[in-house]
């Protein structure tokens, strides 16, 4: 059976890299499943959570925002702004980035839409990981 | 001679004092060297990846989006990144040196390559320059360059946060046709020792800067393998090329500058540390010296008392 080389890469590091079997991403027109062979595609992430199938398992990520690329060759690169593995979350940073992402949407009177679109991003993010890591660090064999 | 001796032991002295300022420099270039060569590394990948998505999007696309446009050259933007700081060895002159090389002869820079073809640039070509740190935008002053924007602020690891300004700058003029072109003149961080002064076409996006790009092996074979997928891609889009497109080149142009500054982050601490270091050696071969002749007039002047003593002894006889 093919398989898929899946690499994901943030501005800051490469967070995995491995061959896998399938991977459900979270794009802007709805969540995707990726076998191998597709076609090339390109498209645009959104905050949410990604599985990936491999042999050993699966693994979860939070993602929000970046794209994606399908190559020809049963390549699959995901450029992403964001992504955490679920069980490397701390709820707690991330419960606190959030509260300080709203204080300075409050704070800030006339915002300008950059400023703006860019908080809003940054809540939609953490809000994105607190709902992950809730949902899979309460498996008892994670 | 006494006096001799201690403006001798005076001058040890203060060459000792900035030995030990030249090795603490040494010592903190170093640490925020192995920050900033991280950061560079790590987003190395990306920047990779992202410009590798980026040629080939821009090969495979006829649409004519505003970034992807192709002009005759009348105007060029370049963004030279330099350090805020000196005491870095020939880093900042390096970087300068090869940028006003190249403005010397902008015939050359303003080309535009199309396929196999070169697009000439027109009669009168117009630069501006965009500093980022304080040598830069001196440099742009000093030399009468039209300098429209200088970030001098920037940190000693610069964040993406950083990166956003330029680049929203650079592609809203880009957009608006004010530029025709637009190049980041940065220093490439090759290693601790190396670092090589580079200019890089961010806009148009262009097939041709991957080849000066290439520095490696790694790069040469991952470009071979890209050449043979790149024939049988037609890209998909979801959910339409157009919205893709714009949401991705932008944040591609981006990641460039911001990788571009990581590199010149890197590259300056690393030239600081080792401009520090052979200033330190300098220091101390200096001390060494001074010492044997603080010696040797020490022992000259033993040598002239006890003669003097013997020579009065022996009028006394």
């Amino acid at each position: 059976m093919s398989t898929l080389k899946f690499k994901i890469v943030t501005p800051e590091k490469v967070i995995y890299e491995n061959e896998i079997l399938q991977v459900t991403i979270p794009t802007m027109s709805g969540e995707i499943t990726i076998l191998p062979n597709h076609i090339p595609l390109v498209s645009v992430l959104k905050a949410g959570e990604m599985r990936i199938k491999d042999k050993d398992g699966e693994q979860n990520l939070a993602v929000s925002g970046g794209f994606l690329e399908i190559r020809g060759n049963n390549e699959i690169v995901i450029l992403a702004d964001h992504a955490e593995r679920a069980i490397d979350i701390d709820t707690a940073k991330a419960e606190e980035a959030k509260q300080r992402a709203e204080e300075q949407m409050k704070n800030l009177k006339n915002v300008q839409d950059v400023d703006y679109a860019r908080l809003q991003a940054v809540i939609d993010r953490e809000l994105n990981k607190i709902k992950i890591a809730r949902k899979y660090k309460n498996l008892p064999n994670k | 001679m006494p006096v001799n001796t201690k403006a001798i032991k005076g001058r040890i002295k203060s060459v000792g004092s900035t030995k030990k300022i030249t090795k603490a420099m040494e010592m903190i270039a170093a640490a925020k060297m192995r920050k900033a060569v991280n950061a560079a590394l790590d987003t190395r990948t990306y920047a990779t990846l992202a410009w590798d998505l980026l040629v080939s999007l821009s090969k495979t696309q006829k649409t004519q989006l505003p970034l992807l446009a192709v002009r005759p050259v009348q105007k060029i933007l370049v963004i030279i990144v330099t350090s805020n700081r000196g005491l870095c060895g020939s880093f900042n002159s390096n970087i300068i040196k090869k940028v006003s090389a190249q403005l010397k002869n902008p015939a050359h820079i303003a080309k535009q390559i199309v396929g196999d073809k070169e697009l000439p640039g027109s009669e009168n070509i117009t630069i501006d320059v965009v500093g980022i740190g304080k040598k830069g935008a001196d440099f742009a002053k000093k030399m009468n360059y039209n300098l429209v924007a200088a970030f001098t602020n920037m940190t000693d690891t610069p964040s993406v946060d950083d990166a956003l300004p330029i680049a929203k700058m650079a592609i809203d003029a880009y957009e608006s046709k004010s530029y025709d072109k637009v190049i980041v003149a940065y220093t490439d961080f090759r290693s601790a020792i190396f670092q090589l002064a580079k200019l890089r076409q961010v806009l148009p996006i262009s097939e041709a800067d991957l080849e000066k790009m290439i520095t490696g092996k790694e790069d040469l074979e991952k470009q071979e393998s890209k050449q043979k997928n790149l024939q049988e891609d037609t890209y998909l889009f979801e959910p339409n090329r157009l919205d893709v497109l714009q949401t991705i080149l932008p944040r591609l142009v981006e990641t460039q500058i911001y990788q571009a500054m990581l590199e010149s982050a890197a590259s300056e601490h690393s030239a600081r540390m080792m401009a520090m270091r052979s200033a330190s050696d300098a220091a101390e071969d200096m001390i060494k010296e001074l010492n044997l002749n603080f010696n040797k007039a020490r022992q000259a002047g033993i040598t002239q008392e006890i003669a003097e003593i013997a020579g009065g002894a022996a009028a006394l006889e």
